[in-house]
């Protein structure tokens, strides 16, 4: 096993310094024709998403392990790419600091285009040909989001079976929207490299046990696809997904404004018109307003950040069958 | 007399907030002209100049300006992120959301998406729509037309502005949640103004702006009556494969002593770019071809792959690099 760390790209800063996009790379070293295939996670596209940084930090240490214990097992090429905005990381800044762009809507990017779109360019190329790209986001500061997979349903039909073997809680099935064109894993999903788009945790935080849970499904996917040998052992599968889509998600958004105060704990199952929290006044005693499901479900989405402007999103709950309901939720 | 808001909402610690707009004319019919500024907090050139035309649409109406007469009824939103400007933030300042990436808008959804379907609604019914920006803090836009992928008589009606510039561009898949690429489901027409930058209230372009606009309602038989109508200057007409962006492979101090608005030869210096810590001159940004600058930076740090001009040629170019700038917004 060859353990490298290299950057795909250099690029120069205002004032001496420079902006690079580092990669650390476990290669087999088997000559093609034996090599197993490629694959890749990549991670800090948003500079306030940090539970895809932890993710990587905990497989390079599982493949150090194995490294050290049986490296002959890794049988194809795993690249880890923990921040692809260190800049916005570095700074903590959600979109690329300075030119104040989302770098996930600057894909696939431009070799002499902007900053932004030839970072995405420079790692475009780097992983054309991958046989997965797992693209780790964390939400945002406002909301909690457990385990899941989020897939056009352009590309269902390639990446739900894989989807399935990763450990997640739900898969969420959406229609195509064009913005979205833009992102990382349409542009590489429209180029034929699968890319499964994970979102789990809030940002700036980590979440380990979502790591851990993660990790089993990553490693178990990855030994599927011969990146390991079909003998190496990877951790227990112990979570399997359920499929949301825009018929059966239910949106909560806040009816006015105040501080949003939870009363029951995320990824549990609600019943329809059970009180999910409420939204009082700093001012007064009083409630505000108060947070019911309009469905039997589960609540995959809930807010983290109490202050709420009228209309922000405070949980998104998963409507179920009620034939479905039991046994659901359970972490 | 209390204004007309088309939005209003609780805020969580503050009073109640609203979007106030202007409706200028006879109210029983539908609008002629929808003028949008301030969706970006920092772009004051618009919100300035639709105020001041909004005063004077008022004045007419009110039959304090008898050598004119309005037709036809007008609406002004001379700011849609009022939090933003007060805050002096481009962005919608609690979720930093850009509320020019949330057209049409959802009126049960976020807070922003309810933001652009208000100001949608209100503005969709109207024959014309100019939604006007000022570029970013960073980068300087001569006031021009936008034109994306429009219909031969929007191509017409962009030069009853006068403007100098008229500028046809390709829609990106980022701007497909804008308030123009909204509107142009609706029978209409619909201008995107840019002019100046961000961050800033510069005076000769906004009358400049102002007087386009006076005679954009005149010629359009939405204002009757004379004497404050634009010059009129030549107007250039430039397709998608006319505008140049210059990008930097160099990074440093740049300094420039252009203005836009001038026409350059292949070859003319643009600005220098120097080392900000031995002070050495790192590179001559030349014209790479002849062409009116229409963009130009202001910022002085650069980065490698920063835009530093736009320049508008007479010809079609070919390669082209068809560049977003989606701090922009447009």
């Amino acid at each position: 096993m060859q353990i490298t760390q290299d950057s795909v790209i250099t690029l120069e800063l205002p004032y001496r310094e420079q902006l690079q996009i580092w990669r650390t790379t476990f290669d087999s070293g088997l000559e093609p024709g034996r090599r197993g295939p490629t694959v890749a996670i990549v991670a800090g596209i948003h500079g306030d998403e940090l539970e895809g940084l932890y993710v990587c930090h905990r497989l390079a240490g599982w493949l150090e392990q194995l490294n050290a214990t049986r490296p002959e097992a890794l049988l194809g090429r795993v690249e880890l790419y923990p921040a692809l905005n260190p800049l916005g990381i570095d700074t903590l800044q959600r979109f690329v600091p300075v030119f104040d762009t989302d770098l996930n809507r600057s894909f696939p990017g431009h070799p002499k285009g902007l900053l932004p779109q030839r970072l995405t360019d420079a790692v475009m190329r780097q992983l054309t040909g991958a046989a997965l790209v797992i693209d780790i986001h964390a939400s945002n500061v406002f909301l909690r989001e457990i385990p899941q997979v989020r897939i056009s349903e352009d590309f269902q039909d390639t990446l739900v079976p894989l989807a399935r073997e990763m450990n997640i809680d739900v898969i969420w099935l959406h229609g195509a929207i064009t913005v979205l064109e833009a992102t990382i894993a349409h542009s590489l999903n429209s180029r034929g490299v699968p890319c499964l788009v994970v979102e789990m945790g809030v940002g700036m935080r980590i979440t380990p046990a979502f790591t851990a849970q993660l990790m089993a499904g990553i490693l178990r996917v990855w030994r599927r696809l011969g990146v390991f040998a079909a003998d190496l052992a990877v951790p227990e599968l112990t979570h399997e997904p359920v499929v949301a889509d825009n018929s059966n998600v239910h949106y909560l958004n806040a009816a006015t404004s105040g501080l949003f105060v939870p009363e029951v704990d995320h990824w549990t199952s609600v019943a329809r018109g059970q009180r999910l929290g409420s939204i009082v006044s700093p001012h007064e005693g009083r409630v505000l307003s108060e947070v019911r499901s309009p469905v039997d479900g589960l609540l995959f989405t809930l807010r983290e950040y109490p202050v709420v402007y009228e209309g922000s999103l405070m949980a998104r709950i998963m409507a179920l069958d009620p034939a479905m309901t039991s046994g659901r939720g359970a972490t | 007399m209390t204004a007309p808001t088309l939005l209003r909402m609780t805020a969580p610690l503050r009073e109640d907030f609203e979007i106030a707009y202007h409706d200028v004319g006879d109210a029983s019919r539908p609008p002629a002209l929808a003028l949008v500024a301030g969706i970006h907090g920092d772009e004051l050139n618009g919100i300035f100049v639709l105020a001041r035309l909004a005063n004077f649409l008022n004045s007419v109406a009110a039959g304090s300006q008898p050598e004119h007469t309005l037709r036809e009824r007008v609406i002004v939103v001379p700011a849609v992120n009022v939090l933003g400007v007060n805050v002096r933030n481009r962005r919608w300042p609690f979720d930093d959301t850009d509320i020019n990436c949330m057209f049409p808008g959802y009126d049960a959804g976020e807070t922003t998406q309810r933001i652009a379907h208000a100001v949608f609604e209100l503005t969709r019914q109207a024959r014309y729509r100019i939604d006007i920006h000022s570029s970013n803090l960073d980068f300087e836009e001569m006031p021009q037309v936008r034109l994306y992928e429009p219909q031969p008589a929007e191509r017409e009606t962009a030069r009853l502005f006068g403007l100098p510039a008229i500028v046809e561009l390709h829609t990106q898949n980022v701007f497909t949640t804008t308030i123009n690429y909204s509107w142009r489901n609706d029978p209409g027409e619909n201008f995107v103004i840019q002019a100046g930058h961000a961050g800033a209230l510069q005076p000769p372009i906004c009358e400049q702006l102002f007087r386009s606009l006076v005679a954009f309602l005149q010629r359009a038989g939405i204002l009757h009556g004379t004497g404050v109508s634009s010059d009129d200057d030549a107007v250039h007409y430039f397709a998608p494969n006319q505008t140049v962006p210059l990008i930097s492979e160099h990074a440093g101090l740049f300094i420039s002593h252009q203005e836009v608005g001038r026409w350059l030869q292949a070859g003319d210096v643009i600005g220098h770019v120097f080392d900000g810590y031995s002070g050495a001159l790192r590179h001559e940004v030349h014209a790479p071809v002849s062409g009116l600058l229409s963009g130009l930076r202001r910022q002085p740090l650069l980065f490698e792959g920063d835009l530093i001009a736009r320049i508008q040629c007479r010809h079609a170019v070919v390669d082209g690099i068809e560049i977003h700038l989606s701090d922009q917004g447009q």
